[in-house]
């Protein structure tokens, strides 16, 4: 019996790297920079459709399919900022939430009238059937591991871009007083385009996994969205750390709902977002 | 006169919509030469660093530095040519270490003479605390890693906004001992301030802004005190 949970608890884990996946990216947007993309979950989409065609029509393995996008991602997030976001950046709060809002109709019917309705997903071969057995019938699928370790990975180079490079003590300036950044010749608008360019790769890795991991349809975006605030508010706004702290919780809630009947699994993750908000509002932990 | 001091200001004004914020004013900096700018609240001594920075409204005039025009140039590129600011109220990013604030100034502005290790040593104190978060420090500690992020970036041309405010009279008085020290550098220096008598008691030249003119200019000592009160006030 003990081993149901422990199983359970396990698979909740390994889930949390791919709800951090989905959560570091808006953690770089929303968390520091301030900037709310309400379309982050369709992006997420959009690079699983993207993965969808270079694997079927050009035969190319999801591994090296992903590799190859990673540079477009950057491209696509930097222009997007420069030549679009940045048009409402400091203006107020809504405009930021109504313009990602309508990208995300965008995407998502736009996706809708290229790919029809039905969920699609990507063939990751060996790699997925392959399992790492523990005993006691507990058993690790080899991808989510991965999956997992690609998560701790991920947050661990963001966190040092972030707090040990050149580049991240800027974006972390213009995050504290963007004009005080454009008085002393701190180009905030192109160090507003990188920052979305870094969170586009994040987005183009997590579409990587999540390709793999499940099946995915136009409408996937919002719910990818939603785990991504609840991670990243979970953990605290700002830190990126504490995403990968706020993507297990979640994780590991919904496993653990699901063991008590499948139809909790999602509710059971919102349920613990709601107690974690009543009991320490600021996140577990927060940088603000 | 134009293209020989370091900076020239050569009948610049600076529009904002309709509004005319600066009005046609001459103002040169030489290298090695302190320059005072005096004048009440609104007379445009703000705007008038704003348009050598690049940050201003609408410019017409020129703006030389070195022989170079820079009106219409960004802010990254008018502070890699050597003009940085010491803005008002500091304007640190609190939330990066004492370091990380200095090595942004490093960062923008030009290779010089002056580094890391000349920094420390004029500001003793800031090396005991360059891991600690900006934000964390006293106002006066504060404005020395303002004043020590613009050294870093080796500016031709440095502008001091308001450096005084909100500081104690033996803090102030620390900060402005160390004014004529960059000076000796060959740096030109403007000083923007509301404090006159302690503006003006270490300037070479000063000039006095009216509601965005110029209506008085010169050196303190040729000016006697009555005139300058005069005509800040417009009298």
């Amino acid at each position: 019996m003990a081993a149901v949970w422990i199983n359970q608890l396990l698979q909740g884990v390994l889930l949390g790297g791919l709800y951090t996946m989905f959560a570091i990216g808006l953690s770089l947007s929303a968390g520091v920079m301030r900037f709310v993309n309400i379309a982050h979950g369709d992006f997420i989409v959009l690079a699983c459709f993207a993965l969808l065609i270079l694997t079927t029509s050009l035969g190319l393995n999801p591994v090296v399919a992903t590799l190859a996008i990673l540079p477009l991602a950057f491209a696509a997030g930097f222009a997007l900022q420069r030549f679009l976001l940045q048009r409402v950046v400091g203006e107020n709060l809504l405009l930021v939430v109504l313009v990602t809002f309508g990208l995300s109709i965008i995407i998502e019917n736009g996706l809708l009238q290229g790919f029809g309705a039905d969920p699609e997903k990507l063939s990751g071969g060996w790699m997925e059937t392959a399992t790492i057995g523990l005993g006691h019938g507990i058993n690790m699928g080899l991808f989510q591991v991965v999956t997992l370790a690609a998560a701790v990975a991920l947050v661990a180079a963001l966190d040092l871009l972030l707090y040990r490079s050149g580049i991240g003590a800027k974006i972390r300036a213009v995050a504290d007083d963007v004009v005080a950044a454009d008085l002393i010749g701190l180009s905030s608008v192109r160090i507003y385009a990188v920052a979305m360019g870094i969170s586009f790769v994040t987005i183009a890795i997590a579409a990587g996994f999540m390709s793999i991991w499940t099946d995915f349809d136009p409408s996937s975006g919002p719910t990818r969205l939603l785990i991504a605030f609840e991670a990243i508010v979970l953990g605290g706004l700002g830190s990126i750390w504490g995403s990968l702290v706020g993507g297990i919780v979640l994780g590991i809630a919904q496993s653990v709902g699901a063991q008590f009947d499948v139809a909790w699994q999602m509710l059971a993750g919102h349920l613990v977002f709601l107690l974690v908000l009543v009991v320490r509002p600021q996140g577990l932990f927060p940088k603000y | 006169m134009a293209q020989e001091a370091l900076l020239a200001v050569d009948g610049v004004s600076v529009f904002y919509d309709r509004f005319r914020a600066l009005a046609d004013i001459d103002v040169a900096v030489g290298g090695g030469e302190i320059v005072s700018i005096i004048g009440a609240n609104g007379a445009g001594k703000s705007t008038l660093l704003k348009a050598i920075l690049g940050q201003a409204g609408r410019v017409e005039g020129r703006i030389w530095l070195a022989g170079e025009d820079i009106v219409g140039r960004t802010t990254a590129a008018i502070v890699a040519l050597g003009v940085m600011l010491v803005p008002e109220g500091r304007r640190l990013f609190p939330s990066l270490t004492v370091e990380e604030n200095l090595w942004l100034g490093w960062d923008v502005g030009r290779r010089g003479e002056f580094g890391f290790a000349e920094l420390w040593q004029l500001f003793p104190q800031l090396a005991e605390r360059k891991r600690q978060k900006a934000g964390s420090l006293s106002g006066g500690q504060q404005q020395m890693v303002a004043l020590g992020r613009a050294l870093l970036a080796n500016p031709r041309l440095l502008l001091c906004d308001e450096i005084s405010l909100g500081l104690a009279p033996i803090v102030i008085d620390e900060l402005y001992a160390l004014i004529p020290r960059i000076k000796e550098r060959g740096v030109g220096i403007v000083v923007v301030e509301q404090d006159i008598s302690r503006s003006l008691a270490i300037a070479d030249r000063f000039y006095c802004l009216l509601e965005g003119r110029v209506v008085l200019a010169g050196r303190p000592g040729e000016v006697g005190r009555e005139t300058v009160v005069q005509r800040y006030f417009g009298l």
